[in-house]
């Protein structure tokens, strides 16, 4: 009896504060999302305390689904996180299958690409919207200045000139409007986390089997198929834990998005709840139990997918 | 492999030198940006400054000046330090547990630890902002970022010491029991000592976690507990003419941990993937 009791007394502070932590929070934005809860309102003030007797129903969820950036919001969420996944993933294991063979100064080049990851997210997103992304002061307006010189140079050329004479004068893309603004966000995430992806494929090549390796190129394969028929299933449980641990990071990304765009043609779920929560908290909430939906969905079906690996 | 990777010359040129490219591209935001610290504000806009310019260490002498930088640092190091010190409190204790003494629950149970990381936080930011201002009035206050970063940081505390601890042989702490050592006495006289990398490892990715964090200690705090996130998120604004000063204090926000970080990149693949990949 005292066998097990020590072990258990051992566990409980951990279990009490995350239980804690999951369930109090939790439980108030389930109960906020069936009432009427507004922050400032003059002609109802009873809205503005939270009380059962603003009970709504589903009403919130109602007003949520009809709003005009709800499913919006829900695409978009899909289409960042499903973009950044794949550009990690495929570079990653380009760069992971690149950097793991032996070549001078391959120490200093792990270093090199490790580091983005390191960078506070909202520091990489002020960096490359102003520095880098900016379209007059930024290496984008620079660069597209620079290219419009050399071009107009090439104009005064006596044969050749005719030839540029037809190029357009180019124009440096904003990323800070509507339509391009998600791709900014995807730029710089994926800046950051295909370091991660490059870190876990490499360090599972290393116990990649060496001799079945050269025995398949003894027999001949091709460097394709090896990497193909040897090198990817042996990648494979990395490559379901990369997507796993980027699935739960990129579904609630918002530091990137604000700093941006401030959500302009980009939002997502956690940054419409943030924008509800500026005043109609009922909707905010009733927004972040879909955001809960949304992400248990993705969670039991990557939990299934490396679950079963994680624990032997 | 060696004999193969002879065969060709080209390959042996063109494969070092499309590394060392992609490397250094990859880093260039990171170079740029502490590049552009030594610029004066006015410098960095100019195109004919781009490359050729008077380097000056304004911007990191101004720092305190322009943007108050050691308040928000001292903040970011007080609370991270506490945060990963409570982690490990409580949880050195528990993944010891289930480490030796498992019983039918402990794998359930770790899944869900990690099934709490998966709760978006936006979904619970206003009970929480209720909560801490209005009913346990801690808001903005360093025990609040502490617990919070604590908090959403003790799954991955866990199930990264639950990996080591396994590597253990069960017949050392047994062995312990025997001589009638206590529990306390065999987490810290056996199991701390034997796995001293992994816990310092363990604290050392839990640090920079905490340091990078930027979605709750943003939103739970205003101005006595703000940590660099928030100076940084306060500052976005296009400063087109400031990036000098910018860069400056970026720089000093991730210099440190991007350097710290280089230090424990093995550790974090396996933190990372909860020990599936080794």
């Amino acid at each position: 009896m005292s066998k097990r009791r020590v072990p258990r007394l051992l566990q409980s502070p951990a279990v009490i504060l995350l239980l804690l932590w999951m369930l109090i929070p939790l439980g108030m934005t389930l109960f906020f999302s069936f009432i009427r809860y507004v922050l400032n309102s003059l002609r109802r003030p009873e809205w503005t305390s939270p009380s059962i007797d603003n009970w709504r129903g589903f009403g919130n969820y109602e007003y949520v689904l009809n709003a005009k950036d709800f499913w919006f919001a829900v695409q978009n969420s899909m289409f960042i996180v499903g973009c950044i996944l794949a550009i990690t993933v495929l570079l990653g294991l380009a760069l992971a299958v690149l950097v793991n063979r032996s070549f001078p100064g391959r120490g200093i080049v792990r270093v090199l690409l490790i580091s983005p990851f390191f960078v506070m997210p909202a520091v990489n997103a002020v960096l490359w919207i102003n520095m880098i992304l900016d379209p007059v002061l930024g290496l984008n307006g620079l660069a597209v200045d620079g290219i419009n010189s050399i071009v107009a140079g090439l104009r005064e050329f006596p044969v050749l000139g005719a030839f540029f004479s037809l190029w357009p004068e180019f124009e440096p893309i904003s990323f800070r409007a509507t339509q391009t603004s998600a791709y900014a966000v995807i730029m710089m995430v994926a800046w950051q986390w295909t370091p991660f992806a490059v870190l876990i494929f490499m360090t599972s090549l290393q116990s990649e089997d060496e001799q079945q390796k050269e025995a398949a190129i003894l027999d001949g394969a091709s460097a394709w198929s090896r990497f193909r028929n040897l090198t990817l299933p042996h990648l494979g449980r990395p490559i379901a834990i990369v997507i796993m641990i980027q699935s739960i990071f990129h579904l609630s990304l918002y530091a990137e998005i604000e700093i941006v765009s401030r959500g302009n043609g980009n939002k997502n779920l956690p940054y419409l709840i943030g924008e509800f929560t500026s005043n109609n908290i009922g909707a905010a909430s009733a927004t972040g139990i879909f955001a809960v939906i949304l992400a248990n969905i993705v969670a039991i079906f990557l939990l299934r997918m490396v679950g079963k690996n994680l624990m032997d | 492999m060696a004999a193969v990777a002879q065969k060709s010359r080209f390959g042996n040129v063109f494969w070092p030198v499309l590394a060392w490219t992609v490397a250094l591209l990859f880093f260039f935001p990171i170079f740029w940006m502490v590049f552009t610290s030594f610029k004066t504000d006015a410098d960095a806009v100019k195109p004919e400054f781009l490359f050729f310019f008077k380097p000056t260490l304004e911007n990191y002498t101004n720092m305190t000046e322009n943007y108050d930088y050691w308040r928000f640092a001292t903040n970011s190091a007080i609370t991270a330090t506490f945060a990963t010190l409570f982690a490990l409190f409580v949880g050195v204790p528990c993944a010891y547990a289930m480490a030796f003494n498992p019983s039918r629950h402990t794998k359930d149970i770790l899944v869900w630890m990690l099934s709490t990381k998966m709760l978006p936080a936006a979904a619970v930011l206003y009970p929480m902002t209720f909560l801490t201002k209005n009913f346990l009035q801690i808001f903005d206050t360093h025990f609040l970022v502490i617990l919070v970063l604590c908090l959403i940081n003790l799954p991955i505390v866990i199930w990264m010491l639950f990996t080591y601890f396994k590597e253990i042989p069960k017949e050392i702490i047994e062995a312990g029991k025997m001589d009638g050592v206590s529990t306390w006495g065999e987490i810290k006289d056996i199991l701390i000592p034997l796995a001293w990398g992994g816990v310092a490892s363990t604290a050392l990715l839990t640090f920079i976690f905490c340091w990078n964090e930027a979605y709750w200690t943003v939103r739970l705090t205003t101005t006595e507990a703000a940590t660099l996130s928030k100076l940084i998120e306060g500052n976005r604004a296009p400063e087109g003419l400031f990036f000098g000063r910018l860069s400056a204090v970026s720089t000093a926000a991730v210099g440190p941990i991007v350097v710290l970080g280089w230090f424990c990149q093995k550790q974090l693949v396996r933190g990372l993937t909860f020990g599936a990949v080794k």
